[in-house]
C-alpha cells in the first residue's frame, strides 16, 4: 500500500510538472510560444512511470493529466479531454503489450530482451508509444468531429503529435540526466 | 517501499547510460540550452540549421553559441559545414 502510495504520488507530480512546464513554455517564452507542440513534454512522464512503476501508476498519471486542462487551465481546449487524455496514458501499455507480444518482454536485466535500465530500449517504448497516442487520439478526434482551435484533426496533426511526444521525451531525458548528474553518481559509487 | 526504490535505481541507471553515451557530463546550462535548441531545430529542417537560426531559436549570445558550437564538434556532437548558398554561414548537423 505504502508503495502503491509513493509510486503514485511520484507519477502524479511528476506528470502535473511536467505540464505545467510545458504549458509555461507553450504560453510565455516568446521564441517557442505556440510550438508546444512540437516538444510534448509530458509524454516523458507516461514512458517514466509506466515503464517504472508498472499499470498500478496509471490512475495517478490520468489524473495528472487532467489537473492543467481541468485545473490550472480551464477552457484551453474546446472539448472535453477525458477521452483522450485516457488514450494517451493507454499508449504506453500498449506498446509494452505489442513489444511483448512480438517477444521482447521487459526485464531490467541484460538478459532480458527489453531492458528497463537500456535507455536506447526506453526510447524503443517512447517511439511506438508515440505512435499509439498520434494515431488512436486523433482517431478518436476524428470520429467524433473534434479538432482543436485553429486546427484541422488530419495527417499533419498526426504528425505534430508523433515528433511533439517523441522531442519532447527526449528532451525530458536529457534534462534529467544532466539534473540528477549528483543522484546517479552517488548511486554509482554504492 | 523497497520495490519503490528499485525501480527509481533502474531509472537512473538508465538515465546514467544515457548521459554516458552523450557525453553531456561537463556541459553548462547554456550550453544544454543551445544542444537543446540545435535538436528541436533538427525536427524542422532535416539538412541542418545555420548559426543565425541557433543564435535566434536559443535566445543565448552569438559568442556563447559559437562556443557552444565549437565545444560539441570538438567532442564530435555535430558537424559544421560551410553553407552552400551563404560562404559566411556554418550548417550545424547532429551526428547520427
Amino acid at each position: 500500500m505504502k508503495n502503491f502510495l509513493s509510486l503514485s504520488l511520484t507519477s502524479f507530480l511528476f506528470s502535473s510538472v511536467l505540464w505545467v512546464l510545458w504549458h509555461f513554455i507553450d504560453t510565455h517564452v516568446l521564441f517557442l510560444a505556440g510550438k508546444g507542440g512540437l516538444f510534448y513534454l509530458p509524454h516523458a512522464a507516461r514512458v517514466i512511470c509506466v515503464v517504472y512503476f508498472g499499470w498500478k501508476a496509471m490512475p495517478a498519471l490520468y489524473f495528472g493529466e487532467l489537473i492543467g486542462p481541468y485545473v490550472i487551465n480551464p477552457g484551453m481546449y474546446p472539448f472535453s479531454i477525458l477521452i483522450p487524455s485516457l488514450i494517451s496514458v493507454i499508449s504506453v501499455p500498449l506498446s509494452l503489450a505489442l513489444l511483448n507480444a512480438l517477444g521482447f518482454s521487459l526485464g531490467q536485466t541484460r538478459a532480458s530482451p527489453l531492458n528497463k535500465r537500456n535507455y536506447k530500449h526506453i526510447l524503443l517504448i517512447t517511439f511506438i508509444s508515440a505512435g499509439f497516442n498520434a494515431l488512436l487520439v486523433n482517431l478518436y478526434l476524428s470520429r467524433n468531429n473534434l479538432s482543436f482551435s485553429n486546427a484541422i484533426t488530419d495527417i499533419e496533426q498526426v504528425s505534430a503529435f508523433l515528433i511533439g511526444d517523441i522531442l519532447g521525451a527526449i528532451i525530458v531525458f536529457i534534462l534529467l540526466a544532466y539534473l540528477l548528474k549528483p543522484v546517479i553518481r552517488q548511486a554509482r559509487n554504492q | 517501499m523497497k520495490e519503490f526504490y528499485k525501480n527509481i535505481s533502474d531509472a537512473l541507471s538508465m538515465l546514467d547510460g544515457l548521459e554516458q553515451d552523450l557525453n553531456i557530463r561537463h556541459f553548462s546550462p547554456n550550453e544544454l540550452k543551445v544542444f537543446y535548441t540545435i535538436i528541436i531545430r533538427a525536427a524542422h529542417n532535416e539538412h541542418g540549421s545555420n548559426i543565425t537560426d541557433i543564435v535566434e531559436n536559443s535566445g543565448m549570445s552569438r559568442s556563447t553559441v559559437y562556443k557552444t558550437l565549437k565545444k560539441l564538434s570538438l567532442e564530435k556532437i555535430i558537424n559544421l559545414h560551410q553553407s552552400e548558398e551563404d560562404g559566411r554561414e556554418s550548417i550545424i548537423v547532429l551526428n547520427s
